[in-house]
């Protein structure tokens, strides 16, 4: 670079840095040249690029411009602004003191030159300035490309810094007419630019409309009246009233979006306007700024033109005509090539490769192919039906139309509809995008954009924001669903198998295995039966419709049942239809053979289909109601007559199962009229409380007494004494109202009775079958042992009912006793006496014996337990064969009776027979499910209660008058209870007397001790002396139907059993029911 | 300065892609973008007014004081000219266009409110 170069360098710096560089210019320009140039602005940085390229090129010429330049000082600034190079000139222009400088210094390096050019700048600076001046001027005046540069400044500031703040001014809202918001605001615009230099222009800063908020906009302004002010004169602008739009609020209003309405190629959309109007087309493409869309659909081809004649030269005319015809269009069909050449002929149509191009629109496939605005359009609720959609996919299959539907356009078409169905708490899986794969929880769903936490290996927990039309609900086999649209709405199962958007589950109902979208999926959180209940109905409940119909609920729907009724039709009947829920657990019918039929029989039909299935209800003895689930209609319910069915285990007539129909053998039975069993059959057992006395105990009727009218589930109607009203009300809250005093919580009854009816119906039906039917149930044995048979039977007056001729016949029968002497489980408790003597004692049991019904059932029982007892008490035995029972029993032992080691759990000592309550016994272990586990305090539990209240009076029995001051006795659990301190246990006497004091009192007697004390000792704790076993003991029976018969005792057997001998011949009782005499009457 | 202001009914107005302006096609293409032509060049370049101006918009806003108003700023376009500009526009500008801008050291922000920070 010569040196020349860098004085003008310098120069250019100098017009830079004006005066105050002065001193610097001043010293070497060498040294300080090249810094300075980087002080440059671009633009004369690239100016000087060019000039030193020049330079460089050629280094005269640039010095002859300077020269130039260096005399235009003195030449006129038109002279200037005339010159070819504006840009350059510019600059040029205003170094031209530099020039002066430069020229001085370059010369000759004088401080004092230096100076001179100091002056010499200071005199060109007002000229200088105007230079700038003219410079910004021209800047101006050329500048209309770059007068204001783009620079994004504004753009890296995050758009949460931006929020306003209160120094901002507020935004106020404006009521204005509907429809006039954008007017409103343009005109805003306009009334500002008009007045900004009045006396009164407008103090708004900005105003604007959405069209989402329609009939207001905002106007941005320090002050309401400011807002006013620039509206008034506004037509459609209510300005009676501002609001101050709140400033957390303000953001949000600039942040509205509309629906993003999205076109994609392959998505479908429909036309809004013209020939075309409402129909289906597909997206072909969409053009980069998405206004103009391809679209792809049926045609609407004219192919009867009214005047055929003008046809071929007018076409575009006709086209109009026909659109313009207007009020008739024609019919959607694919294009046709032959069809339409013989109507339009053949010039109307060119051919271009695959194309037809006819009337100037072109034609693929049969399609018409054509371009569309985007707002000619609507692109949001299409929703394509099956129909059209497999209209496209036809064609677009070739023209065979015999593919089948492709479901995926479907799946796709329904897609949006998805998104509608995500919630917070979904598991989804992402299956396109860049995420696909990723799976998680959905977090949050905002507008098309959902927030799932990740799961899986690396992005664990991560929070992704993915589109909502990317991601599905994902499930997995073993999830528990339900469907939450659809046909199959409400469905619930188990996934058994996810292939891509289709879940198949295994219904819970149906036991169907079911396909659905997982869109339409949830997880169900109740899991199994929740669904299958509404109200006090359950699936599979034999249903009560109307007087004449009754009907199966097959299927539960959220809240109505589908019934299948008696006559095989299906109906939908809400919870309040339903009269009330029948039960026919033992219902029996007659079989196509002759057979019982009875419920969970496996039956299958003789005739018609020959359907199998179990049997869930019989209804009058001629319907029966089935249930196989492989039968998918009806929920598998199907209704048929009992008499067309068959026991698909066919019963053999030969070999009666252990514990099954021995009744039928047993020729006492055979003497009972059928008619008497087939009479009560059908009549639907009546419920055992109705006309029970009641007290309500809890809500408006509390205290109220009444009688139970009717019962239904947990619900019992209640007849008022007081005004004949009848009132539905929960059986929890009444209690039996029997004898003052002795009012008993009803919902304990409830529990003990178990299934109502038994106890009211003659025996004789029992006779039918009673192992089957009662054994079954387990809780019939408890029902049977319900306290409150207990608590009926207080009336201690038994001896003369219980004298019934079969007692001889069964007491002949040696069988029993041979059985139960063999089973090991009966030594143990035959050597603990107590508690069959107890039971023997109680009245309890004289008096139920009375009322056969329910010891026939308890012998009939199949119930292990049950049988245990009834089969190894051999005192039982005697008494139930009092009514015509032990017949058949004893014929009949089972094994059970034997072999129960529950029964030989129970140590039947004192305690349990001190233990507990009345109560107990029905709410606690007997009414337990599985009697036969249930050891000591069941039996201990039973024992006392038959004794209770019973035993402890044995001595008041009438039979025992006449022995009574003969009958010794032991003092016995006075130490338990520590009653007179325990020091008269185990002392023995006789008994001085004993009188009923009272009803409710503790009964006492006088005993007198044998060593010589006498006193009077609650009557509980006293116990009969039991015989040694020693023959020729002289003692009196306590039970059986020689109670109070005095007798000697011959011999006594390891079991317990004691034989005795009095003048009524012989006799058996357990030897805890046998009390010792003194020899000689007192 | 102020920017074309299109008349109310205009079916003809176009929002800038990068500063959401709205003028008529017409102004357009007479002046350019009054905030971005040193960019995008839309005058007399009717192909780049269709590729970079978009009549999908919407929410209308008339900035009167762009450097005192905070919709302005909110909407970062107090350094524009006053007039007529969209709260949102639909699209983006084209490749090329943004790489020039990321060249110049602007950070391009699309005005479809896709983007939010």
């Amino acid at each position: 670079m010569s040196d020349l170069d860098e004085h003008e360098h310098m120069h250019n710096d100098a017009d830079d840095m004006m005066q105050d560089e002065e001193e610097e210019e001043a010293q070497s320009e060498t040294d300080h040249g090249q810094p300075r140039r980087r002080h440059y602005d671009e633009d004369e940085e690239d100016e000087e690029d060019e000039e030193d390229d020049e330079e460089e090129v050629s280094g005269r010429k640039p010095k002859k411009r300077k020269r130039k330049q260096g005399a235009s000082r003195f030449i006129d600034l038109e002279a200037e602004v005339s010159d070819e190079d504006e840009g350059e000139e510019d600059d040029e222009d205003y170094g031209g003191d530099g020039f002066i400088e430069h020229m001085d210094g370059g010369i000759d390096e004088d401080v004092g030159r230096a100076h001179h050019a100091r002056l010499d700048s200071k005199t060109f600076d007002g000229e200088d300035r105007t230079a700038e001046e003219i410079a910004t001027d021209l800047k101006h005046r050329y500048g209309g490309r770059n007068a204001v540069r783009y620079s994004g400044d504004m753009n890296e500031v995050p758009q949460r810094l931006l929020m306003p703040s209160v120094h901002d001014a507020s935004l106020w809202q404006v009521k204005v007419k509907p429809g006039r918001e954008r007017d409103i605001v343009f005109t805003l615009m306009r009334k500002f630019i008009d007045m900004e230099f009045t006396a009164r222009p407008l103090q708004i800063l900005s105003a604007f409309e959405r069209d989402t908020l329609p009939g207001m906009i905002y106007v941005e302004a320090r002050s309401s009246k400011q807002v006013k002010d620039a509206c008034k004169g506004l037509s459609g602008a209510y300005t009676v009233k501002v609001n101050l739009v709140p400033i957390e609020e303000m953001a949000s209003l600039l942040q509205i979006r509309k629906k993003e309405l999205t076109v994609t190629p392959g998505s479908w959309v429909r036309i809004k306007r013209g020939k075309y109007l409402g129909d289906l087309a597909q997206v072909v493409d969409v053009t980069e700024n998405g206004e103009d869309v391809g679209l792809k659909f049926i045609p609407r081809i004219d192919l009867n033109p009214r005047d055929d004649g003008s046809l071929d030269a007018l076409g575009k005319k006709r086209k109009k005509g026909s659109t313009a015809a207007g009020t008739m269009r024609p019919p959607q069909k694919p294009f046709n090539f032959e069809e339409v050449v013989k109507v339009y002929g053949r010039q109307a149509v060119a051919k271009r490769n695959q194309v037809y191009v006819f009337q100037g629109d072109t034609y693929k496939d049969g399609f018409i192919e054509k371009d569309f605005k985007l707002n000619a359009l609507s692109l949001d609720d299409v929703n394509p039906t099956l129909d059209e959609i497999t209209q496209f996919s036809r064609r677009q299959d070739g023209l065979g139309g015999e593919n089948p539907v492709d479901l995926s356009i479907i799946a796709e078409a329904s897609r949006k509809a998805a998104v509608s169905v995500l919630q917070p708490g979904d598991h989804v899986e992402v299956f396109e995008g860049e995420q696909a794969g990723v799976h998680g929880t959905v977090e949050e769903v905002s507008g098309d954009v959902v927030t799932i936490t990740a799961a899986g290996l690396d992005i664990e927990g991560q929070k992704v924001d993915i589109p909502a039309r990317s991601v599905r609900k994902r499930f997995k086999p073993g999830d528990h669903v339900k469907v939450m649209t659809g046909k199959n709405a409400d469905e619930t199962g188990l996934v058994v198998a996810v292939a891509d958007n289709i879940v198949t589950f295994l219904s819970d109902m149906s036991m169907k295995e079911v396909s659905v979208f997982s869109k339409d999926l949830r997880e169900a959180a109740e899991v199994g039966s929740g669904t299958n209940i509404v109200g006090d109905y359950e699936l599979h409940d034999l249903v009560q419709l109307d007087l004449q119909t009754v009907g199966v609920i097959f299927k539960t729907e959220r809240d109505s049942f589908r019934v299948l009724d008696q006559n095989g039709q299906v109906r939908i009947v809400q919870p309040r239809q339903i009269t009330m829920r029948r039960d026919s657990r033992r219902a029996i019918a007659t079989d196509h053979d002759g057979h019982e039929l009875r419920v969970e029989d496996n039956v299958k039909e003789v005739d018609g289909e020959g359907r199998k299935g179990q049997v869930l209800h019989i209804h009058q003895s001629f319907f029966a109601f089935l249930y196989n689930r492989e039968i998918s209609e009806n929920g598998g319910i199907f209704v048929t007559r009992a008499r067309s069915l068959v026991s698909l285990a066919p019963k053999s007539s030969v070999f009666p199962k252990p514990g099954a129909d021995l009744s039928k053998m047993n020729p006492a039975l055979a003497l009972h009229p059928g008619g008497m069993a087939g009479s009560s059959i059908g009549r639907g057992p009546r419920d055992r409380m109705i006309g029970i006395i009641v007290q309500i105990t809890r809500g408006p009727h509390k205290g109220y007494v009444g009688t139970i009218k009717d019962t239904n589930g947990p619900i019992a109607r209640v007849e008022l004494n007081t005004n004949n009203k009848v009132v539905t009300i929960e059986k929890t809250k009444l209690i039996e109202r029997n004898t003052p005093g002795s009012n008993r919580q009803f919902a304990d009854r409830l529990k003990a009775m178990g299934p109502p009816g038994e106890p009211g119906k003659p025996w004789g039906t029992r006779s039918v079958n009673p192992y089957a039917s009662g054994g079954s149930t387990p809780t019939w044995g408890a029902g049977s042992r319900t306290p409150a048979w207990a608590g009926g039977g207080r009336t201690p007056n038994p001896s003369s009912d219980s004298r019934t001729p079969a007692w001889n016949a069964s007491s002949r029968t040696p069988n029993p006793y041979a059985n139960n002497a063999q089973t090991p489980a009966w030594n143990v408790s035959s050597r603990t006496p107590n508690p069959y003597a107890d039971g023997g004692k109680t009245p309890a049991w004289n008096v139920s014996s009375r009322t056969p019904n329910p010891y026939a059932s308890n012998n009939g029982g199949a119930t292990p337990a049950r049988n245990a007892w009834g089969g190894a008490t051999p005192g039982r035995n005697a008494w139930d064969t009092s009514t015509g029972w032990g017949d058949g029993w004893n014929a009949a032992p089972t094994p059970a009776a034997a072999t129960s080691p529950a029964y030989a759990a129970p140590t039947p000592g004192p305690g349990t027979y001190d233990a507990a309550t009345p109560f107990s016994y029905g709410a606690g272990a007997m009414s337990a499910q599985t009697p036969v586990s249930a050891p000591t305090p069941a039996a201990g539990g039973w024992r006392e209660e038959e004794s209770e209240g019973l035993s402890e009076e044995w001595l008041l029995d009438n039979a025992l008058s006449n022995v009574l001051q003969r009958i010794k006795i032991r003092i016995e659990g006075s130490r338990n209870y520590n009653y007179l301190d325990g020091k008269y246990e185990g002392l023995t006497g006789r008994v001085m007397a004993a009188t009923r004091v009272g009803t409710n009192m503790e009964q006492t007697a006088t005993i007198a001790f044998d060593n010589g004390e006498q006193r009077p000792i609650l009557m509980k704790y006293v116990v009969p002396m039991q015989p040694s076993g020693l023959d020729g003991e002289n003692g009196v029976l306590l039970d059986g139907p020689y109670k109070g018969r005095e007798a000697r005792v011959r011999s006594l057997s390891e079991d317990g059993m004691l034989t005795c001998h009095g003048d009524f011949g012989f006799a058996e009782i357990p030897q805890d029911k046998f009390a010792i005499l003194t020899v000689a009457p007192a | 300065m102020t920017a074309a202001i299109p008349a109310p009914r205009s079916r003809q107005m176009r929002a800038c892609l990068l500063c959401s302006v709205i003028q008529t096609s017409a102004d357009f293409r007479k002046d350019g973008c009054p905030n971005c032509d040193s960019i995008l060049q839309l005058r007399d370049n009717p192909e780049r007014i269709q590729s970079c101006t978009t009549q999908y918009f919407d929410g209308i806003i008339a900035v009167t004081d762009p450097e005192k108003s905070w919709v302005a700023r909110w909407q970062r376009t107090s350094k524009f000219v006053r007039g007529m500009y969209a709260a949102r526009v639909k699209g983006r500008i084209s490749e090329d266009i943004e790489a020039e801008l990321e060249a110049a050291g602007i950070k391009y922000r699309p005005r479809d409110q896709t983007e939010q920070d």
